[in-house]
């Protein structure tokens, strides 16, 4: 076992652990910091595949906005500090089904899958590499994916515009 | 026009706390101005500001004569009665009796060196003298009488 | 001649003489761990009584005065108290995110300071997006202020906690923003890269007038983002006690408030090398004999000269201004600084196209 191998099954174990412990916790807030340490464990992974810039973006985007987000929600809707009550075990039954029926079938998807080793040169992602890709049009290129997300954004920050207007209005 | 005002409040914004950073930087680099006293070992050499209010005292001359008549002005603008005067009868030159006062008794441990009092009195009496060193082991010694003992009012005072 | 990466590279070479590679790797981990430890320790010491210098005379007061020859000593007896003091948790506290809040502060503000180039060629992990990773990484420093504000269970904890997310979840649009001007010029996220393309002259000449811009953006955003006087809402002394940290004694608070000067440091070390130059000496285009004066001085000189000209700058801005008001805090953000750094940002793409800087 080298060093790496250690390196992946401790990021691996702090991943599996702290998702375990966001979904059997019963306090919500401490849920959203468990969820917190299981996205930067990932982000973890990422930098160990060497995909720098995969991990930054994703501790900016899930750490830094969704993580802060769920706190947000949760300081300004629940009682915080209140345990939840506990759920009724039917319930309990079919999360652990419907989370298995997934697992099984991504396991199932990764076993089938023939993976083949390949000796081309892997490509350093420069900022221009990066930038190129993501508005080529052509066969891997993510001009589509990304214009449509631009499109998604957009009525975000429209609707956004639209309820803090309306309010003023009334508020008059 | 919107984008004209919008220009000149960022450039008014930016020369007021330019502004403001002068007047920082000036005191940064200008350390002449510190006004702070090392208190207790420059104790011989103190340089107290010419407003500071330590207590209110009441300046006699060479005579022991003060220039209060008792009108009471002082007593009566005082917030927290911190001055009570009492008075005494006495005959002046024409064997008329006088009212004058016997003793001007001053709270120091009440006062809050607002300066009312020197203010409200009309013959400049009393002033605010500048000592600050006015603790004592005994809350008694801190009720104060202001005028010396057998002292008189001015002449011409009235 | 004497320098860091002289220094560096001969202790790599007798440990790679005298150990196999593994225990080349660790043992110069172990090294860059104690060193950054030690940096800690030095920042900390170094710019408490320098703040509480600048302070103190920007406010005609002598400062600090008893301890040491001029007081200068007076941030070892502040180490001492906070040591020997008591670290309280309080009754109804979420006890394990409490105790664990401090320490996410400063683990983040350790991960920082990998990509930052102290020195040339002196420079922990130089990643091909070392911009975008300390954006990224800075990032986390909410979660241990929301923890930390949370899990104290006080109204004013956690009062000041929300204003510090929403405070610094705005300004990082417009730091990365500021950023990204820099980033557009140089077409390049790697600092090695970026501070090389400063050789003939600093982006802050280079770039006219559009990058003073993003620098003054990115210079108030920095301050917003390590919630420091006049941003300083979050802890807010007058209203707040002291925000986040009100419930901490002894050393958790001291972990925070070391974070606090620490992330200080950093946004002004990448300050200074995205638009100062880092350790780049002072070269002004082709005048080939000034610039070979200039290279006399030490490039670690250069460098923390740089960053402590910013820092300076900062407190200054601490001890001239008034603290705002939370409209005005994020009125500022949303109405003056993004459109501006936004339209910025696209004066300086044109002017990268089309060549305009020197």
């Amino acid at each position: 076992m080298t060093g790496s191998d250690i390196i992946f099954y401790l990021l691996a174990t702090l991943c599996v652990v702290f998702a375990l412990l966001s979904v059997t916790t019963r306090q919500i807030f401490r849920a959203a910091i468990y969820l917190l340490f299981t996205l930067i464990g990932i982000a973890g992974i990422y930098f160990w595949l060497q995909y720098e810039f995969i991990a930054a973006v994703q501790i900016v985007v899930y750490v830094g906005g969704i993580v802060v987000l769920i706190i947000f929600s949760i300081f300004l809707t629940q009682q915080t500090g209140e345990q939840l009550p506990k759920q009724k075990l039917d319930r309990k039954i079919f999360a652990a089904l419907a989370v298995f029926a997934g697992f099984a079938l991504t396991m199932v998807q990764i076993y089938q899958h023939t993976f083949f080793e390949t000796d081309e040169m892997a490509i350093t992602p420069t900022v221009e590499n990066i930038g190129k890709k993501m508005l080529a049009v052509d066969s891997g290129g993510y001009a589509l994916p990304f214009e449509v997300i631009s499109i998604l954004l957009l009525a975000a920050l429209i609707g956004c515009i639209v309820i803090a207007l309306r309010t003023k209005t009334e508020s008059k | 026009m919107f984008i004209k005002k919008y220009i000149q409040e960022i450039w008014g914004a930016v020369k007021s706390l330019l502004k403001g950073m002068r007047r920082t930087g000036y005191y940064f680099t200008h350390h002449k101005e510190i006004i702070t006293q090392q208190y207790p070992d420059n104790r011989e050499t103190l340089n107290l500001p010419e407003r500071f209010k330590g207590e209110v005292v009441m300046p006699h001359d060479e005579n022991n004569e003060h220039r209060c008549t008792g009108c009471q002005a002082c007593e009566l603008a005082c917030p927290n009665g911190t001055i009570k005067v009492i008075f005494k009868n006495e005959l002046n030159a024409e064997g008329k009796k006088k009212k004058a006062i016997d003793k001007l008794v001053y709270h120091l441990e009440l006062c809050t060196m607002c300066n009312l009092c020197i203010e409200a009195c009309p013959s400049d009496a009393i002033k605010m003298a500048q000592t600050f060193e006015h603790s004592v082991f005994d809350r008694n010694e801190l009720t104060k009488i202001l005028n010396k003992p057998d002292s008189k009012i001015m002449d011409g005072v009235e | 001649m004497w320098s860091f990466s002289n220094i560096a590279n001969s202790i790599h070479e007798w440990l790679s003489n005298n150990f196999n590679p593994t225990w080349t790797i660790i043992i110069e981990m172990v090294i860059a761990g104690v060193a950054v430890i030690s940096l800690f320790a030095i920042l900390g010491l170094v710019l408490v009584i320098m703040e509480r210098k600048v302070s103190a005379w920007m406010q005609i007061r002598l400062g600090p005065n008893r301890v040491g020859p001029k007081g200068m000593l007076q941030s070892f007896a502040d180490t001492l108290k906070l040591l020997v003091k008591e670290g309280l948790t309080p009754g109804g506290a979420d006890k394990f995110l409490f105790n664990l809040a401090p320490f996410i502060a400063m683990i983040v503000a350790m991960l920082l300071m990998a990509p930052i180039a102290f020195a040339k060629d002196f420079q922990l992990w130089d990643l091909n997006i070392g911009v975008l990773f300390v954006s990224a990484v800075s990032s986390i420093m909410v979660i241990s202020i929301l923890m930390a504000g949370w899990a104290s269970n006080n109204k004013y904890s956690l009062m000041g906690a929300m204003r510090s997310g929403a405070q610094i979840v705005s300004y990082e649009l417009s730091a990365g923003l500021s950023i990204l001007a820099v980033v557009v010029m140089t077409g390049s996220l790697q600092v090695s890269e970026i501070i090389e393309s400063q050789r003939n002259g600093w982006w802050i000449f280079k770039g006219h007038l559009p990058m003073l811009i993003a620098f003054v953006t990115f210079i108030i955003a920095v301050t917003a983002e390590t919630n420091r006087a006049p941003f300083d809402l979050a802890e807010a002394e007058s209203e707040l006690t002291a925000g986040f940290h009100t419930e901490y004694s002894g050393m958790k608070f001291a972990l925070f408030f070391l974070a606090e000067y620490v992330n200080v440091f950093i946004v002004c070390a990448i300050g200074a090398t995205l638009f100062l130059g880092g350790w780049m000496p002072f070269h002004i285009g082709n005048w080939e004999g000034f610039n070979h004066v200039m290279d006399y001085i030490p490039s670690s000189i250069w460098f923390f000269g740089k960053t402590f000209f910013l820092i300076f700058l900062i407190m200054w801005f601490r001890w001239t201004f008034p603290r705002l008001r939370i409209d005005q805090l994020l009125n500022l953000e949303w109405k003056y600084l993004l459109p501006i750094s936004m339209i910025n940002l696209l004066v300086v793409t044109a002017m990268a196209i089309l060549g305009w800087h020197f």
